[in-house]
């Protein structure tokens, strides 16, 4: 729905990686599950554009990455968010929220434009 | 601890990348399965989920890379501030180490860069000429020997001009000479200097204001315009806008200024305040001087292709033909030439270079110093590095911690040693000016700060280097066991101090010796005696305006009457005038004697020629050997006489017949008389740092009536240089219009002609003496170091029953060796030392067993007095202190 290289997906997915993050430490596939999940696959991305996003986000210093063990005894590379990072969530969402509720607001309206009475 | 000392090795970006993706694939492939679908399906779907896999790889490659890169650089400097906070910590903790190491780098960085300052100001500066690599000047050598350097005649740059094809242009000039400058009323003398407007072009110079000589100028009978270098324009008309075009008075002649030099502007020699314009057209028409007088400077520029050999052998080749043509007056003279930067730098290069050496022998020195204290600090640092090592430190970062200190002593130690050159160099300016080329301005530019901040900077990782390896080496566990409250130095380190404190005492013991060998010469020059009392004597030189005094009589009566009148003043002893000072005589002439013509073949000798009043040689207190001195029956009417003194008497008449023989000034003419020898007294040394002396004649004044220069010996106990004011009063009053100038005692003009002499000499000494204290305490630590190492074997050896002479004679072999090893190794240094100053020495054999034994006595009695007090320590070694 939204075109690849467009700068609104990739802020979304940053967004969408800040919350998923905001539970706790994850690996990249858990991420993509994550949102997978957590928007009823309305935003199912292509999943290897997450990586880039990840490691674009680290050297902005919002999120660490740690190799760690999952459950299942297998290596894998967790994500954590940095005090920075938190920051950035809480900006980023009330920011998202102003946006989207603009938007919503502006094409759900009922009041007609003097120019089209 | 930090983080880093712990951290693994991270994985390549590109390993690290695939991991994660396969980790995403194989979770994402599990998923599919579990939800139904064949292995084929699940593995197919999952890529499709992930997408463009081989462009995922390459972005997050690339970010990752970077990421890490940028890491590096953050640890890096990380690292760097925790070293240098460390260094400054432990630079803190040991404050005399510290101090020490400060001073002693101080010491041997300042004596380079002053040093080095004023030898790149005389060797590498750029001579204030367009291209001046292309400049030559050219000499007259004389096949006697008497000097290299001779001047040219008239004839011969006439001569040279329409013979040569090496220089695209030549410019001649004659010798700087006082002028008088009247400005409102008070006479100034100042310096002026003929040149051909051709030198200007040759030199490749243009006037900062006005214009330069146009090529008529000189051809005049007396030369109306003047230029006038930028100091005189500074100092005597305060920087004057308008001074071009303005008239001044010139020894009496009215004169325009037709231009301003560059600031940067010198002649090939001297330092004159009025330049005038030359031509030498008027000296080819005189048929006795155009050849006969010799006082012509000359500078060419060479053509593009030429060279300065090339240029040489043509001179070479001009100078036999004109020996041929002109065999009356050229005869034993040659004609060579040499670049103009090496006739400017003169007899100041080997000098310099001695002293370069001896600068950089004193920086060895300071090097194997702080080498050796180092790796004794690092000896007591042992354990606090093995702990380091054994928490996870490591080696190589142990290593950048002992650089990163010793380059921070280094630098320490430059920024104190530039301040040190500055206060040295402003020390040399006033001891040295005198005795350098003109154009070097002693000051510490940006290449000798450069070199200067280079040589602490290979010296802070020279002398850090061996601790730190010392320290890669050491073993962590071992050091940890070991009681460090008797160790030991190992038998390693042991050897590296003492090869260290070796080589210190060679360095030392050949500069010692080379200083002393400068210093015997140079004692021998001054003691030696000049031939004449110099003591209680004060010069000063008048001018006899022209106008006024224009004939032998007028001259000879003004003379007189000047030294009557100061003979007769209270506190005067004695009074007489002279053409030049002894000592400073630089006027020659051909000799030739009658009935003993010089073979063709043999060079016509030229001896040191001065015009004197009757009791000079009385008052100087030159002894009368034969014959008489000149009287006033000496008259310009009276048959020509000539004293000479005994060195002239025994060269030319060995028989001890040199009265009454007959000479002539120049080629014998028929109608001039023959010149009657009637006296022969004692020698002087005209060139007082020579101990043999020269052939000198005397001629007097009432026949040759040119001696402005005046001596008055004081009487009793009184001061020359207070009778200054009444000479003055006396002078004046005979003539008011006769400025008197260059006042000076005798004793002061002789410390003249030995300042360039003087120069090494102390500086050498002052290195020797540097050098003699650095390697004192290098001989100091070493005791220290291997008495305190040793202190419980010492303790062991007392309780089982040794003497304490015994102590002291095993500390005294296990360095001594060294010592002794140093002064071997030294004999060769001293030999290298001796060969360097060998030019230098005048009265002293290069071996001269009194300045080399004299060196090696005071090192070792430096070091014997070092050695004192750690051997004393050893000696008083309480067994049951050490042991418990």
């Amino acid at each position: 729905m939204f075109a690849k290289e467009s700068g609104l997906l990739q802020g979304t997915v940053e967004l969408l990686i800040l919350k998923a993050l905001s539970w706790g430490p994850i690996h990249g596939y858990g991420i993509a599950s994550w949102i997978e999940s957590a928007t009823d696959d309305v935003l199912s991305v292509e999943e290897g554009s997450l990586y880039p996003a990840l490691y674009r986000m680290a050297r902005k210093g919002w999120i660490k990455a740690q190799w760690g063990v999952t459950e299942n005894n297998r290596r894998a590379k967790y994500y954590h968010l940095t005090a920075e990072g938190r920051r950035q969530f809480r900006d980023q969402t009330s920011g998202w929220q102003r946006f989207a509720g603009a938007v919503t607001q502006a094409i759900t309206t009922r009041a007609i434009p003097s120019w089209a009475k | 601890m930090t983080r880093r000392d712990f951290r693994i090795v991270p994985p390549k970006p590109q390993a690290e990348i695939d991991d994660e993706l396969r980790f995403h694939l194989e979770e994402r492939v599990q998923a599919y399965i579990a939800s139904g679908m064949s292995p084929d399906d699940a593995r197919k779907k999952a890529l499709e989920r992930l997408g463009d896999v081989a462009s995922v790889r390459d972005e997050c490659a690339a970010l990752l890379t970077e990421d890490r890169r940028a890491e590096a650089r953050r640890d890096w400097f990380g690292d760097l501030a925790q070293d240098l906070h460390f260094a400054l910590r432990s630079a803190v903790r040991a404050p005399a180490f510290t101090l020490a190491a400060i001073v002693t780098l101080a010491l041997g960085i300042g004596a380079n860069a002053a040093v080095f300052g004023v030898v790149k100001s005389v060797l590498l500066d750029r001579l204030p000429y367009a291209d001046a690599g292309r400049l030559m000047r050219i000499y007259c050598p004389y096949r006697t020997g008497f000097t290299e350097r001779g001047a040219l005649s008239a004839g011969t740059v006439s001569d040279i001009r329409e013979r040569q094809h090496s220089f695209a242009s030549l410019g001649a000039f004659l010798p700087q000479r006082d002028a008088i400058y009247a400005s409102s009323d008070v006479p100034q003398v100042m310096k002026s200097m003929f040149i051909e407007p051709e030198l200007l072009r040759t030199l490749g110079v243009t006037p900062a204001r006005g214009r330069t000589f146009a090529d008529d100028d000189g051809n005049r009978d007396t030369t109306t315009v003047v230029l006038i270098s930028y100091g005189a324009w500074q100092r005597v008309f305060g920087d004057d806008a308008n001074v071009v075009g303005k008239v001044i008075r010139l020894n009496s002649i009215p004169r325009t200024i037709i231009g301003v030099l560059p600031r940067d502007f010198l002649p090939p020699e001297g330092t004159p305040d009025f330049y005038l314009p030359l031509s030498i057209k008027p000296m080819m028409r005189d048929p006795i001087s155009v050849r006969g007088s010799h006082n012509l400077g000359f500078v060419g520029r060479l053509k593009p292709g030429a060279t300065v050999e090339g240029a040489r052998h043509e001179l070479a080749r001009i100078g036999a033909e004109l020996e041929r043509l002109y065999a009356k007056d050229n005869l034993g003279i040659g004609l060579d030439g040499m670049s103009l930067r090496d006739a400017m730098v003169g007899d100041t290069r080997t000098p310099l270079l001695v002293l370069l050496a001896s600068a950089g022998l004193v920086l060895l020195i300071t090097c194997a110093n702080l080498a050796g204290a180092l790796v004794s600090r690092t000896i007591s640092r042992r354990k606090e590095f093995a702990i380091r090592v054994a928490l996870g430190a490591g080696r190589g970062r142990l290593v950048r911690q002992l650089l990163t200190e010793s380059v921070l002593l280094a630098l320490a130690g430059c920024i104190a040693g530039l301040a040190l050159a500055m206060i040295g160099l402003g020390l040399l300016r006033g001891l040295a000016l005198s005795s350098l080329p003109a154009y070097a301005n002693l000051s510490l530019d940006r290449g000798a700060v450069f070199v200067t901040a280079t040589l602490a900077l290979i010296t802070g990782l020279a002398f850090g280097a061996g601790p730190a390896l010392s320290v890669g080496r050491a073993d962590p566990q071992d050091t940890l066991r070991e009681q460090t409250h008797g160790a030991s130095e190992s038998r390693r380190t042991r050897r590296a101090r003492g090869v260290l404190v070796a080589g210190q005492i060679a360095l030392c013991v050949s500069l010692l010796a080379g200083a002393g060998l400068l210093v015997r010469s140079l004692i021998a020059m001054t003691t030696a005696p000049l031939g004449f009392n110099p003591g209680k004597l004060l010069t000063f030189t008048v001018q006899l305006p022209n106008a006024k005094y224009g004939t032998v009589a007028a001259r000879v009566q003004a003379y007189d009457e000047l030294a009557r009148r100061i003979r007769g003043l209270p506190g005067v002893a004695g009074a007489a005038n002279v053409s030049q000072l002894p000592t400073t005589i630089s006027n020659n002439n051909g000799l030739f004697i009658r009935d003993k013509p010089w073979a063709p073949n043999e060079p016509v000798p030229f001896i040191l020629t001065s015009r004197v009043s009757d009791n000079l040689f009385a008052t100087l207190g030159i002894p009368l050997d034969q014959g008489r001195t000149f009287t006033t029956a000496d008259r310009d009417s009276a048959p020509p006489t000539i004293i000479i003194n005994e060195a002239m008497a025994h060269r030319y008449w060995p028989n001890g017949n040199a009265v009454g023989a007959q000479i002539h000034i120049g080629p014998p003419d028929p109608t001039e008389p023959w010149i009657t020898v009637v006296g022969v007294v004692g020698n002087v040394r005209n060139d007082p740092t020579h101990l043999t002396p020269e052939p000198t004649m005397y001629l007097s004044l009432r026949q040759s009536p040119s001696a402005d220069a005046f001596v008055v010996r004081a009487a009793g106990s009184i001061d020359p240089l207070s009778l200054l004011t009444s000479v003055r009063r006396a002078i004046s009053s005979f003539d008011p219009t006769i400025p008197v100038y260059k006042v000076a005692t005798m004793e002061s003009v002789l410390g003249d002609a030995f300042a360039p002499r003087r120069l090494p000499v102390v500086l050498m000494t002052a290195f020797g003496a540097l050098a003699l204290l650095l390697a004192s305490v290098g001989v100091y630590a070493m005791f220290a170091n291997m008495a305190a190492a040793r202190e419980r074997e010492f303790g062991v050896r007392v309780a089982l029953g040794s003497s304490r002479g015994a102590i002291v004679r095993l500390v005294l072999r296990q360095g001594g060796g060294w010592m002794v090893l140093g002064l071997a190794v030294g004999a060769f240094g001293v030999m290298m030392a001796a060969r360097l100053v060998r030019t230098q020495l005048f009265g002293v054999a290069p071996f001269d067993p009194l300045a080399i034994g004299g060196a090696v006595l005071a090192l070792i009695a430096c070091a014997g007095v070092a050695l004192l007090v750690p051997v004393q320590r050893a000696s008083r070694v309480d067994p049951i202190t050490v042991l418990r």
